[in-house]
C-alpha cells in the first residue's frame, strides 16, 4: 500500500495528466463532431510535432538549470526568412536558388550561431531572461531588416516540398521528424555523459562546477541545440506555407498566437523542473501532444484565438500549481 | 545563594534512537554570564531549543522564576522574556537600523515615519554602545559586529530578561570580538542573565561567571569560572574515551613530498602561506572559522581565487584555475557545505557517486547501465554506504550518509591527493568513526589527505602532522609527537597571548 501510494504521488503530475488525456478523449470521441477521425488525428500530431520539436530543444536548456530561452519565436523567425530567402534568392549566387541543401545549410548555421551567442553570455553568467530577451530583439530586427518585413515566397514544386507537406507511411514528414527527434534526445538524455552532466548542473551548479562540470560549455552547447531544433521547425514551416515573414511565429502560428509561450508551456506542461534537474523528453513530449488536443478541441467548438490563448495560459498556470504542490511533497527538506 | 531565574532539571530529548539530551540540568542566575560549552553534537543547540521554545518535546522540569513552563512556541518564550540571537544574522540587509530594531514585535505603531523610528530606536543602540550610529542608515552599511550588536539590541527591545547569544563572535575579528565581550559585559551587569556559546575558551573564560559543560548530551555539570583552567575545562568537554574513535596513527612521518604549496596567497590570507605535503600521511589544517584553514584547502582545488602563488605536484609546477583542472591532476576536493556543492540532493545516490568519473565509467560518451552499477556499487561498498539504496535521492539520507556520499564519490576519480574540509560536520558519532577509519585506510594505500577542521578532536588524533592558522596567518606546525590538544587549542585561538591566560 505504502509503495503504491509512493509510486503515485512520485508521478502525481503525470497521472494527472494521463486523466485528464483520457478525459478529453472520451469528451472529443462522444461530444464533438468530426473529431474521432484520421484526418483530425493526423491534425493534431502536426501541430504538436511544430512546437513539441522547439520543446524538446527547450528541455534540454530547462534541465540544465538554465531557465528558459525567451528568443524562441525571434530565432525561428530569422530562421525561416533566411531559409526562403534561400529557396527564392540563392542568397545571391545564381546557382544556389532553389537549393534545398544549401538553403538548409545556412539556416541551420544561424541558428547555431545565434544560440552558442545567448548560451556564451549565459553561461559567462548573464541572466537567462535578460540575454535572451535581448538576444530576440537583435534576431528579430535583423529578420525584418533583412526581409523588409515583406513575405518572401518561393514557388512550388521546390525541393523542400517533402518537408513542409510531404507524408511517408501515411503521418506528415513532421511528425516522423518529431518522434525520431525525441528518441534520439531521450537517448541522449539517459545513455550518454553528456545527458548526465545536464541533469547534474541543473540540480546544483555548485556542486556541478565542483566535480568538474562547467555550466560554461553545459550552456552553450543546450541552447545550440535549441536553436538548432528552432531553426529546423523554422525550415519546415516555412517549406509548408513555401513563404516566410518575420511575423509567422508571432501572429499566425497556432492557438497562442506566441511561439516562444506556447513552447514554454509544452515544456512546463509536461511536468518538468523550472529550475531544472529533473524532467526528461517524454513528458515535453507528452505535453505537446496534450496542448494539441485541447486546442483542436477548441477549435472544433467554434473557439476563436481569444478563448484559446486563454486556454494555454490557464494551462501553464495549472502545471506550475501541481508542480510546486508535487515539489514540496517529495523533495528531500532537511 | 541566589535565586536562579530560569533553572532546568533532569531535562531529556530523544529523536527516535538518539538520545540528544540525557538528565541534562541548568540554571542562570540574574545578571549572570552563563558560558554554555561542548563539542558539536554535544546537545548545546538542543537545550537552547528547548529553552528560547523552538522545541517542547522534551521530558523533565523547566521553571522560570520558580514557575514550572512549557512554551509552544518562540513567540511565547520570548514574551517570557528569553531572546535568542541565532549565529546566523537574521537581519534583513536593505532595511533601515531602526526598521531592523522593531521588524517584529508589537512595540511600535503600524504607520510610523523613519525619524520617529529612529528616536524609539535610539537607546536601544544606546544600550549596546552603538552610540554614534545613526538608526536610519541601512544596516549592510554596518560592519558585521555591528550588525551583531544591532541583533543583541533587537532582543533588548523586546523587553528580554534572558539572552541567549550563539556564537556571536564566530564571524568576527579580535577588535570587534572585543567591542561585543564588553557589551555582554555591560549586559549583564545592568541585571540581564546571558547564555553565551562559544567554541572560543579564551572568551569563555574571560567573560563569564560559571560554565555549564555538555558531554554527548549528558551534563559535566556547572562549575565556577574560577576554578577551570584550559586543561580541565577541554578534559570535561571531550572525555578520555573518545580517543578510541580514531585510528592508530604511523608511528613516523613520512618523507616523500608529493606536493609543494608555494607563496599561495588565496582571497582571505593575510600572508602567503609555504609548506610541504608528504605522499600518503594526513595532514591537518587547525584553525577556527575565519582562520584561512579552509580558503588554503579551496585554493589548492581551485575553487578559490588567489592572488600569487603556485603549487608543484610531483615536480611539476602548476596551478589549476577551476576545479576542472585540478581533478585533470586527480586533486579532490571535497568541501564543508555538502548541501551547497558537495552533492546534487535530487538526484540519486548513483549518480552523485560517479559524477566526478563519468569518462572512467563510458565509452566514446555513452554509458551502459551496468557498468555505472558495478561501479558505484564498490564505492558504496568501500565507504559503508547501503547498497540497497543507490536509487534513492541523495537528499533523503541522513547528514552522516550523506557526507559519506559527498566524500566517498571523489574515490571514482582514485585521487592522489584528496582535500577535505570540516570532514563530519554535522555527522553523528558512529559516522564519524567509520570516515576516520576510511581516512586512514586511504593514506596507508597511497593517498594524500589534506583535511582543515575546527573540530579540535579530529585534529588532534587523526593527523599525523598539523598546521595550526589563526585570522588568515599560518602560525606554526606540529610533528607527530608535538600534536596535543591543549598546544593546538591555544595556537588556533590566543596564539599571540592576546588575552592572557
Amino acid at each position: 500500500m505504502q509503495d503504491l501510494i509512493s509510486s503515485y504521488k512520485k508521478n502525481l503530475l503525470l497521472s494527472i495528466l494521463l486523466t485528464f488525456f483520457v478525459l478529453l478523449f472520451l469528451y472529443g470521441i462522444f461530444a464533438t463532431n468530426n473529431y474521432f477521425t484520421w484526418f483530425n488525428f493526423k491534425t493534431i500530431i502536426r501541430d504538436a510535432a511544430l512546437y513539441g520539436i522547439m520543446a524538446i530543444g527547450l528541455t534540454f536548456v530547462t534541465l540544465s538549470g538554465n531557465f528558459f530561452l525567451l528568443s524562441i519565436k525571434e530565432t525561428a523567425a530569422i530562421c525561416c526568412v533566411s531559409f526562403a530567402m534561400g529557396m527564392s534568392t540563392g542568397y545571391g549566387v545564381e546557382s544556389w536558388v532553389g537549393s534545398f541543401p544549401i538553403s538548409l545549410l545556412v539556416t541551420l548555421l544561424i541558428g547555431c550561431l545565434a544560440g552558442a551567442a545567448q548560451g556564451l553570455f549565459i553561461g559567462l553568467g548573464g541572466n537567462p531572461i535578460v540575454v535572451t530577451l535581448g538576444g530576440a530583439g537583435i534576431l528579430y530586427g535583423i529578420a525584418t531588416w533583412w526581409t523588409d518585413n515583406l513575405v518572401i515566397s518561393f514557388r512550388r514544386p521546390n525541393d523542400a516540398e517533402w518537408l513542409g507537406t510531404g507524408s511517408f507511411l501515411g503521418l506528415p514528414t513532421i511528425t516522423w521528424s518529431f518522434i525520431l527527434i525525441a528518441i534520439l534526445a531521450e537517448f541522449v538524455l539517459r545513455y550518454t555523459n553528456f545527458g548526465r552532466k545536464v541533469y547534474l548542473v541543473g540540480s546544483n551548479r555548485a556542486a556541478g562546477k565542483a566535480t568538474g562540470h562547467e555550466n560554461l560549455s553545459m550552456a552553450i552547447i543546450v541552447c545550440t541545440i535549441c536553436s538548432a531544433l528552432c531553426a529546423f521547425v523554422a525550415v519546415a514551416f516555412a517549406a509548408q506555407m513555401s513563404s516566410a515573414q518575420a511575423n509567422y511565429f508571432s501572429a499566425e502560428f497556432g492557438s497562442s498566437g506566441d511561439m516562444t509561450i506556447l513552447v514554454i508551456a509544452t515544456v512546463m506542461v509536461g511536468g518538468n523542473s523550472i529550475m531544472g534537474g529533473y524532467g526528461n523528453t517524454i513528458r515535453t513530449s507528452i505535453g505537446a501532444i496534450f496542448i494539441a488536443m485541447i486546442d483542436n478541441m477548441m477549435v472544433l467548438n467554434g473557439l476563436n484565438s481569444g478563448p484559446r490563448i486563454v486556454g494555454v495560459g490557464l494551462m501553464i498556470v495549472f502545471s506550475i500549481l501541481v508542480f510546486a504542490l508535487y515539489a514540496k511533497g517529495s523533495r528531500a527538506q532537511e | 545563594m541566589e535565586n536562579p531565574v530560569l533553572k532546568i532539571s533532569n531535562i531529556s530529548r530523544s529523536f527516535g534512537a538518539i538520545h540528544a539530551l540525557k538528565k541534562v540540568d541548568f540554571e542562570i542566575n540574574r545578571g549572570e554570564i552563563m558560558g554554555l560549552v561542548g563539542e558539536n553534537g554535544a546537545g548545546k543547540s538542543t537545550l537552547v531549543k528547548i529553552i528560547s521554545g523552538f522545541d517542547n518535546g522534551y521530558e523533565g522540569e523547566y521553571k522560570l522564576n520558580g514557575e514550572v513552563v512549557r512554551f509552544e512556541n518562540p513567540v511565547k518564550a520570548e514574551l517570557s522574556g528569553i531572546a535568542i540571537a541565532q549565529q546566523e544574522l537574521s537581519l534583513i540587509p536593505n532595511m533601515s537600523v531602526a526598521e531592523n530594531i522593531f521588524l517584529a514585535g508589537a512595540k511600535v505603531k503600524k504607520f510610523a515615519t523613519i525619524k520617529k523610528l529612529s528616536e524609539e530606536a535610539k537607546p536601544y543602540l544606546d544600550a549596546v554602545g552603538l552610540t554614534d550610529i545613526d538608526p536610519s542608515i541601512r544596516i549592510n552599511l554596518l560592519s558585521v559586529g555591528e550588525q551583531h550588536l544591532v541583533e543583541v539590541a533587537r532582543l533588548i527591545s523586546h523587553d528580554a530578561q534572558i539572552l541567549i547569544l550563539d556564537e556571536p563572535t564566530a564571524a568576527l575579528g579580535e577588535q570587534e570580538s572585543r567591542r561585543i565581550l564588553e557589551m555582554v559585559q555591560k549586559i549583564a551587569d545592568s541585571g540581564k542573565s546571558i547564555i553565551y556559546i562559544s567554541h572560543r575558551l579564551d572568551e569563555i573564560f574571560k567573560i563569564t561567571n560559571r560554565i555549564a559543560i555538555l558531554r554527548d548530551g549528558e551534563s559535566q555539570g556547572i562549575i565556577n569560572t574560577k576554578d577551570l583552567n584550559v586543561d580541565s575545562l577541554v578534559e570535561m568537554m571531550l572525555g578520555r574515551e573518545l580517543k578510541n574513535m580514531f585510528p592508530v596513527k604511523p608511528t613516523k612521518i613520512k618523507e616523500d613530498t608529493i606536493l609543494e604549496v608555494k607563496n599561495l596567497w588565496p582571497d582571505g590570507l593575510i600572508e602567503p602561506v609555504n609548506f610541504k605535503v608528504q605522499k600518503g600521511e594526513i595532514l591537518g589544517l587547525a584553525g577556527q572559522l575565519g582562520s584561512g584553514a579552509g580558503e588554503v584547502l579551496a585554493a589548492i582545488a581551485g575553487a578559490l581565487q588567489i592572488r600569487s602563488g603556485s603549487l608543484v605536484l610531483n615536480g611539476k609546477e602548476f596551478m589549476p584555475s577551476s576545479p576542472q583542472q585540478a581533478i585533470k591532476n586527480k586533486i579532490a576536493y571535497c568541501s564543508s557545505d555538502r548541501k551547497k556543492d558537495g552533492l546534487f540532493l535530487g538526484r540519486p545516490i548513483m549518480e552523485n557517486l560517479t559524477s566526478p568519473a563519468l569518462e572512467v565509467i563510458s565509452k566514446f560518451g555513452i554509458r551502459s547501465a551496468s557498468t555505472e552499477q558495478k561501479y558505484s556499487k564498490n564505492l558504496a561498498l568501500e565507504f559503508l554506504i547501503d547498497v540497497k539504496r543507490l536509487n534513492d535521492e541523495s537528499g533523503l539520507l541522513s547528514g552522516g550518509n550523506q557526507q559519506k556520499v559527498a566524500l566517498g564519490k571523489w574515490l571514482s576519480i582514485s585521487p592522489e591527493i584528496l582535500l577535505v574540509n570540516e570532514p563530519t560536520r554535522g555527522v553523528d558519532v558512529g559516522a564519524k568513526s567509520e570516515i576516520y577509519q576510511r581516512m586512514r585506510e586511504l593514506a596507508d594505500n597511497g593517498t594524500t589527505i589534506i583535511f582543515a577542521s575546527t573540530d579540535i578532536q579530529e585534529v588532534t588524533y587523526l593527523p599525523e602532522r598539523v598546521l595550526s592558522f589563526y585570522q588568515g596567518l599560518l602560525i606554526r606546525e606540529f610533528g607527530l609527537n608535538d600534536i596535543k590538544t591543549t598546544s593546538i587549542l591555544k595556537q588556533i585561538t590566543d596564539p599571540f597571548n592576546e588575552t592572557n591566560l
